[in-house]
């Protein structure tokens, strides 16, 4: 065993990944041959006769592998944007203006050494990450991206999710109590008490809006807001936006009020014991949980999936590929060629420096870059959903600025500050938008 | 109906995917077992004193008491905040009255310095 053990320890990383990929991948791709041959007719009637389950491994499919490139574009947008505010360049090695970076970051700390101190209690230990990550996962279920591009539309979509949200603070405490350290267990504590009490403004902020709304369903409120720019929540309920953008904040534990990690005072808080993965999936959920607080705001006042204004030039793209018949064979076929030949041209008259390879080889990159924007530009003329997903992301993206922006511009405030501003400014504040709305609605009536 | 099963469906699928992404982890990541200093906790370099998990002086408990009444609270407002524009008779009122006596509470946590952090 010990043997086995030195083997396995003086291999390199790469030797590592694919003497373990290379058997489980032909294990698993001859089980899986045999199966599908025995059982995929039975298996295709199944899936045919139950379309919900086809829908909801889609939805989990996709919403569980979308939280990783959040999570990488928002760590590249922290290293960036802050290296810009304080004047540094920033990632710069790693791919184009060191977009990998995060990329990079992610995959060493998928393989580092993922440690187990000696006083830990070990089940509590592994499982603190899987509730913090959990509990941004399910948030994701209610946030609806595009008209009908919503994993569940729940009626009681906004409890559930300042439910489930509240639970984080769970996983925060499991990690703190089993980590056996007491600066773990300080930030643990604070943690707790920090996220308890911004949990109440946060969710009677939100009730301003259910009362404009009538409604808790996520899809309901954003179809409410349609329209201009004039018609979001945010002008209805100013108030309420501000207080929710505050308490939002505590919740996704960000600069200013991330008393929770306090590195100066704390070490790192619940995470100082936790080394590896385990480490990695509390950034990773932190990073998505910004995400996840910037879009519900953009759902709850910024108005969702709606566009902003109406497009001034509506474009009506009548395209139907079939009617080519075998034109659009050969238009698939010599559209590469053309194109890269095309846009190498003025690069292989314009210099003389630039080798016939070159250009073709920058001609076919920028073909490629014009291919997939005007297959971008298709799908949005032609689609929907992609009207709604691109207005939704592009609003989200703003206020993950707005929150990465805030870390780099404002000190942290002390925590005895931070409670007693929950409990004495923004719950009445709170409190006092929810009576506001409530006699104007039934003053007005049902506008 | 369909919903419960999503939001099942989500926690497991949320637990299987940390668990994999863990022990792929496990499976590609260097491990020691080091000297036995390694396992201490990390308490700014110097040797842990007193036990952990003993007797702690949390002195803000209150705000937990405190939490726990406003989110009773919130839950019943959220469903009031349902059934506000429709006509029935006091709806404004009993709300009213209900918070009033919350911020009663509250007034006096203040008076009595609760909410302030020691």
């Amino acid at each position: 065993m010990t043997a086995v053990t030195g083997y396995w320890n003086r291999l390199s990383l790469a030797s590592r990944a694919l003497l373990v990929l290379v058997p489980a991948l032909l294990v698993l791709g001859g089980v899986a041959t045999v199966a599908l041959a025995l059982l995929l007719p039975p298996l295709l009637d199944f899936l045919g006769a139950n379309l919900g389950l086809v829908r909801f491994i889609i939805a989990a499919t996709v919403i569980i592998v979308v939280t990783i490139p959040t999570a990488f574009v928002i760590i590249y947008m922290e290293l960036k944007v802050i290296a810009r505010m304080n004047l540094r360049v920033g990632p710069d090695r790693v791919g184009p203006f060191g977009a990998a970076q995060s990329v990079v970051h992610g995959l060493k700390v998928l393989s580092k050494e993922d440690y187990t101190p000696a006083g830990v209690d070990v089940s509590v230990f592994t499982l603190a990450p899987v509730a913090v990550f959990l509990t941004t996962i399910m948030s994701f279920l209610v946030i609806p991206f595009a008209p009908g591009l919503v994993a569940q539309d729940l009626n009681i979509a906004l409890l559930y999710f300042f439910a489930i949200g509240g639970l984080n603070v769970v996983g925060l405490m499991m990690a703190g109590w089993a980590s056996y350290n007491k600066y773990s267990l300080i930030g643990a504590l604070r943690a707790a008490a920090q996220a308890i009490s911004y949990e109440i403004p946060l969710t009677l902020s939100v009730v301003g809006v259910i009362i404009l709304a009538g409604t808790m369903s996520t899809t309901a409120i954003v179809a409410q807001q349609s329209g201009s720019f004039l018609d979001w929540n945010v002008w209805k309920q100013p108030l309420a936006l501000l207080v929710f953008f505050i308490a939002a904040t505590a919740e996704a534990n960000r600069t200013p009020l991330d008393m929770t990690e306090a590195d100066q005072e704390l070490v790192a808080g619940f995470a100082t014991e936790y080394s590896g993965m385990r480490f990695g999936f509390f950034f990773f959920a932190e990073y998505v949980n910004v995400f996840v607080v910037s879009a519900i705001m953009v759902v709850l006042f910024f108005g969702g999936w709606t566009a902003p204004f109406d497009w001034p030039f509506p474009v009506q793209l009548a395209l139907d590929p079939a009617s080519l018949g075998i034109g659009l064979l050969f238009l698939i076929a010599l559209a590469p060629v053309l194109g890269t030949v095309i846009l190498a041209l003025p690069f292989w008259l314009g210099s003389s420096r630039i080798s016939t390879l070159q250009a073709l080889l920058i001609g076919f990159v920028l073909f490629n870059v014009v291919a997939v924007a005007a297959l971008l530009g298709w799908a949005f003329v032609s689609f929907d959903w992609v009207v709604g997903l691109f207005w939704m992301l592009a609003k989200s993206y703003v206020f993950v600025f707005v929150f990465v922006q805030m870390r780099a511009t404002f000190p942290r405030v002390r925590i005895d500050q931070l409670m007693g501003f929950a409990w004495k400014w923004l719950l009445p504040a709170a409190l006092l938008n929810i009576f506001v709305t409530a006699i104007a609605v039934s003053l007005v009536g049902k506008g | 109906m369909e919903g419960i099963w999503y939001v099942i469906g989500f926690a497991v699928a949320g637990v299987s995917f940390v668990f994999l992404t863990i022990g792929a982890s496990w499976l590609i990541s260097h491990r020691t077992k080091g000297s036995p200093l390694k396992g201490l906790p990390y308490e700014s370099g110097i040797p842990t004193y007193g036990d952990t998990h003993g007797r702690f002086g949390v002195s803000y408990y209150i705000y937990a008491l405190l939490f726990v009444a406003f989110d009773i609270e919130v839950v019943f407002i959220f469903l009031w905040a349902l059934v506000v524009r429709d006509p029935i008779p006091g709806v404004l009122a009993s709300m009213g009255i209900f918070i009033a006596v919350l911020l009663l509470g509250l007034a006096y946590a203040w008076r009595k310095g609760v909410l302030t952090w020691r």
